[in-house]
């Protein structure tokens, strides 16, 4: 089983930018309603313990949640036999690489001016277009490693569109990459986004649904703790 | 660069690559604003990719949804010989709407086929429309050689296969140009990749069109949008083709009473005459019944006043017409009416195949030579004549359907 679990894959741009590697045989949104904001690490953590996690990584603290390491046991990652997971928040993401991302993104906001903005976006965009090209890789060799099950996190629609969710030029080319990647997977997967993403100005922000398709079942608007029964 | 302006379409398959050749024609020609491609290129680059030129389109888009570009649906862009406007046919809906209200005319086409998958029925749909539209000036670019090694043995047998359905809708392109326009190759210059191919480029062979006859040399007809009455009772309304003058001696249609024009009035100008394309008022000698949707033309010209239109039509609403159904009937500013008395053939707009004679109903994407009866007389034309009052579009609340008069009754 192959999971592309993708942060942030918005379900109305699949639609638009027709991505229909993404989309595969059936799609639709999930349902987070039970969280009191969309937050990708409890989103996820949730989504692979089957559990609401919200209340015990916020009672964490915004920065100390960013640690969260949930022990393979405690996921139904452990029902297989050589799982290979990548990047996955709460479970084992590139911490320095994330938390580079978070300084950026204050940055931005604290700066004053045009100039100095334009410039920790440019480097913004560029760290998180060359994690994306590492993780990438990382997937296509996990893929060609033929473990029992595999998960690629790629976090590029969500760090790119916090800063530039506006810029519908460079959201379609991030939305065909990603489009491509799911073109490339030659066995059965799942497609899975913790939640969406809505414009605000030239800026994004959650949305309070996520993406899921498959190409074996219609599973209508499931939430993201079902997924570990959905997985077989 | 002495000629007017040729305006052109692009259609062809979804997937056949017309985003990427519009961007290498905007690219090839220099005519992209400075920055944009390096951001589109560091873009590709960023993703581990090659550039890719389609979206240069969504660039475009996206300056128009923010109001930078003053156009909505048009793209422009030079040679040495003149200046061309490529008119966005998102889908065939939106360009035979475009092409029948005479919002964006094109003079000429470019039927792209991509030389890997060949002619899909997209591509026949997209031909069938531009032969019923009367679009003759076309060329065929076979897309995509480099990912057949630019082969002219693949080139040869898509050609065939195209060719031998445009024959059958007469259409006979001018040129078959084998491009790649994701590398460039023979749309502004000739590469070295296909020396079996001597003919022309995209833009070589683009240059040889001609622009269509000015509106203004054609008879005159002034569609009447509104009258007011203001100090004095001014008829407004656009001017379809030829010159109104003042002093000229005028007839009104569809009653054929004759006045004579006693003046041209512009906003904010001072004007004696106005040319095609030009939405003015005029004032007339004697005070005569004019309303909405009356054409005026010259005295001794006389275009047909008929209720009885034979026409062809292409149904594009998902809810088919079924005979006794009443629809509205607009071609130009004129509103009526109408039903449709006799469907005598239908045809499927892509494999072609005769569906059925003295049908009872027409369904989506079909092709129906019918007779029309409308409520009232309107003033119209054969559309080889006089495309601006051949034109016509069916419609319940939304269009649903877009046609040309073939013959007058």
């Amino acid at each position: 089983m192959i999971i592309l679990a993708i942060d942030a894959l918005e379900y109305t741009l699949v639609e638009e930018f027709n991505c229909t590697n993404l989309k595969q045989k059936f799609y639709g949104k999930t349902n987070i309603k039970e969280f009191s904001q969309p937050r990708t690490m409890v989103l996820w953590s949730s989504f692979m313990t089957g559990k609401n996690m919200e209340k015990e990584i916020l009672a964490r603290g915004d920065k100390e949640m960013w640690n969260t390491r949930i022990d393979l046991k405690e996921t139904f990652f452990n029902r297989f036999r050589d799982p290979k997971i990548i990047d996955l928040p709460g479970f084992n993401y590139e911490k320095e690489q994330h938390a580079k991302e978070r300084v950026l993104l204050r940055n931005y906001f604290d700066a004053q001016g045009n100039d100095e903005k334009n410039k920790i976006r440019t480097e913004y965009n560029n760290i998180a277009f060359e994690h994306h090209r590492r993780v990438k890789k990382e997937f296509n060799e996990a893929l060609d490693a033929r473990h029992d099950f595999v998960l690629g996190y790629f976090s590029l629609a969500d760090v790119v569109g916090h800063l530039n969710f506006g810029n519908r030029m460079m959201m379609k080319m991030i939305y065909k990459d990603l489009d491509e990647i799911a073109g490339t997977i030659k066995e059965s997967f799942i497609v899975l986004s913790d939640h969406g993403m809505e414009k605000v100005g030239i800026f994004g922000d959650h949305s309070n649904y996520g993406f899921w398709s498959t190409d074996f079942e219609d599973i209508g608007n499931p939430r993201i703790t079902e997924f570990g029964r959905i997985i077989k | 660069m002495t000629e007017e302006k040729l305006k052109f379409v692009i259609v062809g398959h979804v997937d056949h690559g017309k985003s990427t050749l519009i961007g290498r024609l905007l690219y090839d020609t220099h005519s992209l604003p400075e920055g944009k491609i390096e951001e589109i290129k560091q873009l590709c680059e960023s993703l581990g990719k090659d550039i890719e030129f389609g979206y240069i389109m969504d660039h475009l888009e996206e300056e128009r949804d923010q109001g930078i570009t003053i156009d909505t649906a048009q793209t422009f862009f030079s040679t040495e010989k003149r200046d061309y406007v490529i008119i966005d046919a998102p889908g065939h809906v939106e360009f035979v709407k475009n092409m029948i209200s005479g919002a964006s005319q094109a003079e000429a086409a470019v039927l792209i086929v991509d030389a890997q998958e060949g002619v899909k029925e997209q591509t026949k749909r997209h031909a069938y429309i531009l032969g019923m539209l009367g679009l003759s000036q076309v060329i065929a670019v076979i897309n995509k050689m480099d990912l057949v090694a630019f082969g002219q043995e693949r080139f040869e047998t898509v050609k065939k296969d195209l060719m031998e359905f445009l024959s059958n809708i007469n259409i006979k392109p001018s040129y078959v140009i084998p491009i790649s326009a994701k590398n460039g190759d023979f749309i502004a210059s000739k590469t070295g990749t296909m020396d079996w191919y001597d003919g022309p480029t995209v833009l070589e062979a683009l240059d040889t069109f001609r622009t269509k006859e000015n509106a203004n040399k054609k008879p005159l007809r002034f569609v009447v949008q509104d009258v007011y009455s203001f100090d004095k009772r001014i008829i407004a309304g656009r001017v379809e083709s030829g010159i109104i003058r003042k002093g000229d001696m005028i007839k009104v249609l569809p009653t054929g009473e004759k006045t004579r024009v006693k003046s041209v009035e512009e906003y904010l100008r001072n004007v004696t005459e106005a040319e095609a394309g030009k939405s003015i008022g005029i004032t007339t000698e004697d005070k005569l019944f004019i309303d909405r949707g009356n054409v005026i033309v010259s005295d001794g010209d006389m275009p047909a006043v008929t209720s009885r239109i034979k026409a062809n039509v292409f149904w594009m609403d998902r809810t088919p017409f079924k005979k006794g159904e009443s629809l509205h009937f607009r071609c130009a500013t004129q509103e009526v009416n109408c039903e449709i008395e006799k469907i005598c053939r239908v045809i499927n707009s892509s494999t072609l195949e005769l569906i059925t004679e003295d049908a009872t109903e027409i369904n989506n994407r079909e092709v129906a030579s019918i007779i029309i009866r409308t409520n009232k007389p309107v003033v119209v034309e054969n559309f080889n004549k006089m495309e601006e009052l051949g034109r016509f579009v069916l419609g319940r609340e939304d269009t649903c359907a877009g046609g040309i008069i073939t013959e007058l009754e």
